[in-house]
């Protein structure tokens, strides 16, 4: 027997590198973070403040309190303490088309 | 040669009372011709009237767009309506019914128990054009009449709160509604899921700022539809009158002291006529309108013309309308000063918006260059434009059928067509006649609603004396008013 030949059809292997972790770090922790949110979409699934498509999740707050609805001031700590990132400014639906 | 006609026929004005009253202060009163001063020899000296000068703010601001967001829906609209009103009418629902009348919410309604119910009404309307049912009827579509008003027999009343709807039968008077008024109902829920209504209220006029005694005589004009670029010459012929006798170069000296009272002169709307908006540019090929001009660019010069003559001797604000090229949707923005190069160097020109705000001398003007009752006209029996004018004031809304049947930009946070305070004249522009009329609310408040008519059609403007709070007509008729409203037919479809 020769040397092993390889055809160009043989299959490799798919080799996976583990992802570098960096990500995870800079984020809180994920139970966290998913509790955050669960919150928040509650927030968005209240019927009391109005509809939430279209405007961010603070600018639904503030007209909330500006009617008098008392909405919850954990939302607003918790909308104010999180960044930019859309998951947490605009509401549940945001993603879909109008 | 419009100079040689206003003194040829000088006495073309025609000032038309109200009605016979004692006591009352009108503008006519002032412009009584003195004897002698027009065909004698000229004096030495000259007669100088100082305008009156009055003490003015805007308050418009709530009706200026800052960010143009086009991505919301209109729900939010009918959402802060609904949150704005239900306090005011839960209050006044505990006045008309008792203190003890249960309010509630659609989801807690109970079968057969008298309550109270607020909401907004949605008017189901079988004419009402739909463009999704254009859409799905485009294989057999039959070419529909053009309507006037879209009621018929079969319009339901619905009323809307945060979460629910339910359809209203009983003493409750369906045509006369429109869809986005925000009422209480009271009555009981039947066995067919139908709402009984035994009664109904509104708002009810808003508390009203108390209005500072004026020691003189004062006067604002208001003018609608002005019709610049229309067909009717005529109408400039008074247009050129209405010029001239406000800024004193007509008459004789009682008349000119009579105009030195005019301290305002508000155009509300309509400034152009609707046939500057021509579709040929969207019909027809663009290799054949391109050298065309557009009908408004010619009108928006004349107009410049006319207001430069205005605002040099008094101060002028200037709405938009219908017609004039500004944004569609309501609340319209003021015209761009670029569009007046005369008369924008004057600090006397205020392009306002519409619907318009502000005190004069005190006196809380309100009001629009009249879409929103023209399209309540469309949408109910009313045809009345006072009628209307003094609906929309006790339901404190100024335009309920935004945005269902009437454009209207996407507001979130607040509807600024709620009337929040209750002004002192409250008008609409572009009515088929002149109409005005003095009503007291419950509260004791005192409006002077005015239907300020169609310049270019009726020849009339109209005066409000800010210290009585009266208004009178002043009409310059000129020969062929019956003509123009032929033209004026058959370009308005």
């Amino acid at each position: 027997m020769g040397p092993k030949r390889r055809l160009i059809t043989d299959t490799f292997k798919v080799v996976k590198r583990a992802k570098k972790e960096e990500k995870q770090d800079k984020e809180p922790a994920a139970p966290e973070k998913e509790k955050d949110l669960l919150e928040l979409q509650q927030f968005d699934l209240d019927w009391r403040y109005g509809p939430c498509t279209g405007i961010s999740r603070l600018q639904r707050w503030e007209r909330a309190e500006l009617y008098g609805l008392k909405p919850p001031q954990t939302v607003r700590d918790l909308l104010r303490r999180s960044g930019e990132e859309t998951d947490y400014t605009h509401c549940l639906w945001h993603d879909y088309p109008l | 040669m419009i100079i040689n006609k206003i003194q040829i026929k000088p006495l073309n004005l025609v000032y038309i009372p109200i009605t016979e009253r004692l006591n009352t202060t009108m503008f006519s009163d002032f412009t009584t011709q003195k004897e002698g001063t027009l065909m004698g020899q000229p004096s030495a000296d000259c007669p100088v009237f100082d305008r009156v000068q009055p003490t003015y703010s805007g308050y418009s601001e709530r009706f200026k767009l800052g960010d143009r967001s086009f991505n919301r829906q209109y729900a939010h609209i009918y959402a802060v309506r609904l949150m704005q009103m239900r306090d005011i009418l839960t209050a006044r629902a505990k006045q008309t019914w008792g203190e003890k009348v249960p309010v509630r919410r659609l989801c807690d309604l109970q079968m057969g128990e008298q309550c109270c119910i607020v909401g907004t009404i949605f008017k189901h309307m079988e004419l009402q054009p739909s463009i999704l049912k254009e859409i799905s009827e485009e294989h057999n579509l039959l070419p529909q009449p053009p309507r006037s008003k879209f009621i018929s027999a079969s319009d339901e009343l619905i009323l809307e709160d945060e979460l629910q709807r339910i359809k209203l039968e009983g003493n409750i008077d369906t045509p006369k509604f429109v869809t986005g008024s925000v009422i209480a109902v009271f009555g009981a829920e039947k066995n067919d899921g139908k709402f009984t209504v035994d009664g109904f209220c509104v708002a009810e006029l808003p508390p009203q700022a108390p209005r500072q005694p004026l020691s003189s005589d004062r006067f604002v004009l208001l003018a609608s539809g002005l019709g610049l670029g229309g067909s009717g010459a005529d109408s400039l012929l008074g247009l050129q009158l209405l010029v001239d006798l406000v800024t004193g170069q007509l008459g004789d000296l009682g008349e000119q002291s009579g105009a030195s009272r005019i301290s305002r002169v508000l155009l509300a709307g309509n400034l152009l006529s609707h046939s500057t908006q021509d579709k040929d540019s969207f019909n027809k090929a663009k290799y054949l309108t391109k050298k065309t001009q557009a009908g408004s660019v010619e009108a928006i010069r004349m107009l410049d013309e006319l207001l430069v003559q205005l605002v040099a001797s008094v101060p002028v604000d200037v709405m938009p309308g219908q017609y004039d090229p500004t944004n569609y949707t309501l609340p319209q923005q003021p015209l761009h000063r670029c569009m007046f190069p005369l008369s924008t160097v004057y600090p006397t020109l205020k392009l306002a918006s519409n619907p318009y705000q502000a005190d004069v001398d005190g006196v809380r003007f309100l009001g629009t260059a009249g879409q929103n009752v023209g399209d309540i006209v469309k949408y109910s029996s009313m045809d009345d434009h006072l009628e209307i004018l003094e609906g929309t004031l006790r339901l404190r809304h100024m335009a309920p059928t935004a945005p269902d049947t009437l454009g209207c930009y996407p507001f979130y946070q607040k509807d600024p067509f709620i009337l929040e305070d209750c002004p002192h004249v409250y008008f609409s522009g572009n009515a088929p006649t002149f109409q005005s009329k003095r009503i007291t609310g419950p509260d004791g408040q005192e409006v002077l609603l005015v239907a300020v008519p169609d310049f270019s059609r009726t020849q009339t403007a109209c005066l409000v004396n800010l210290r009585t709070l009266e208004c009178e007509p002043i009409r310059f008729s000129s020969f062929t008013a019956e003509d123009d409203e032929d033209n004026e037919m058959n370009i308005s479809h």
